[in-house]
């Protein structure tokens, strides 16, 4: 017996061939368990490589994930260094209570840590404004606290706001527009650089 | 360096060049795994701006966390685990601003095999990657067949490739046996 090509298989998955060429792949399927096994291996792959099409993301989607880095972490060109402070908590990855519901959009409270610098940030959102209010504390693990220190909130590669922390390491930001924010502090010992969205679900 | 050049790093050296401030090394991260990342919300159903919403949360949480990822040979089982805990939380709180306390009684949406879910998404990758591993003839040859959503003409592909459309199948078929041997060799067929 003489079995039909990949190609013609393929061919034939695809419904690339005339009645009379289906007939006879399907008269030949029907007897030949190599060549039917082969053809459902192939018609599992073109399924599989056509429903990856459905997978990819919008293109402007892509940018955004792939802007995110840029403001932030740059070689170092001289200067003081810089630090990227890790996430040690967020509210959002928190459970709720179970029978809870929400009831509007509670505060996400987030903490980031940078070597022996713990920073603490709530963002609330005011839905009725469409902006967001960001408070934070710069704590150290060392019993002093920093006060009068610059802290930056950049988005989209700029720096868009400026504060300064009081002197127990508090700042604020108050009504900002929603976006999606990085978030500097500068201490002596160099720049922290964290990440402070606002997310839509949260 | 090219960014052809990025595709063939490992994901643990793509993470360590990100944490010395290579944002090349982010782009190569996003493009490698922004399908399975994205396929993750569309199996669960969520419309464009909930999937959207998903994808962000994960770039980010992917931004926060690069420190802890770095000695994971690949990062796509965190990242799988990390988008479907991303799709469970947002279909908690999308359920419990819209239900009534009677409904909230209920079990969550049985549906959603969320084993089969991982093992489709992992599958899937899989052959993301298994077509990167191809010639590049085979690999732009399958992008036009059947990534592009614009689904190109035979003519159409033979004139951006620059073969006669008579080779189109053969050279197709040639590519598909490949890429099955390659899957195959991973234990998947």
């Amino acid at each position: 017996m003489r079995h039909i090509t990949s190609e013609g298989l393929i061919n034939y998955v695809e419904g690339r061939v005339s009645e009379r060429e289906k007939s006879v792949v399907e008269d030949h399927l029907s007897a030949c368990k190599d060549c039917s096994e082969l053809k459902e291996e192939l018609q599992s792959l073109v399924s599989r490589l056509r429903e990856d099409a459905s997978f990819e993301p919008p293109a402007e989607l892509v940018q955004w994930g792939i802007n995110l880095f840029q403001p932030v972490i740059r070689p170092e060109t001289g200067g003081l260094p810089k630090f990227i402070a890790s996430l040690v908590f967020d509210t959002y990855d928190q459970p709720m209570f179970a029978g809870m519901r929400r009831v509007g959009t509670p505060p996400r409270q987030l903490l980031f840590r940078a070597g022996a610098v713990d920073i603490d940030v709530k963002i609330e959102a005011m839905e009725a404004n469409d902006r967001i209010t960001l408070v934070g504390q710069v704590l150290s693990s060392a019993t002093k606290f920093f006060d009068n220190t610059p802290v930056k909130l950049e988005s989209h590669g700029m720096v868009r706001y400026r504060t300064q922390t009081n002197v127990v390491g508090e700042f604020s930001f108050d009504e900002v527009p929603k976006d999606t924010y990085h978030l500097s502090v500068d201490l002596p010992e160099g720049q922290i650089t964290l990440f402070c969205v606002h997310r839509g679900n949260s | 360096m090219s960014a052809s050049k990025y595709k063939s790093y490992t994901d643990p050296e793509l993470v360590s060049m990100c944490l010395k401030g290579d944002g090349h090394a982010w782009e190569a991260l996003i493009r490698r795994y922004r399908r399975l990342i994205y396929s993750v919300p569309v199996r669960f159903g969520f419309e464009d701006a909930d999937a959207a919403d998903v994808f962000q949360a994960v770039c980010l949480k992917l931004l926060e966390h690069l420190h802890q990822v770095k000695d994971d040979r690949r990062i796509s089982a965190w990242l799988i685990t990390t988008t479907t805990r991303q799709c469970l939380h947002l279909r908690t709180l999308k359920s419990r601003e819209t239900t009534t306390d009677e409904e909230l009684q209920e079990p969550e949406d049985p549906t959603i095999n969320l084993e089969g879910l991982r093992l489709m998404a992992e599958q899937q990758q899989a052959i993301r990657e298994a077509v990167q591993e191809l010639g590049e003839r085979c690999r732009i040859l399958i992008r036009l067949l059947y990534f592009d959503t614009t689904t190109p003409s035979y003519d159409g592909i033979s004139e951006q490739m620059g073969i006669p459309v008579a080779s189109i199948g053969p050279t197709r078929a040639r590519c598909l046996d490949k890429l099955r041997t390659m899957l195959r060799r991973r234990g998947i067929r």
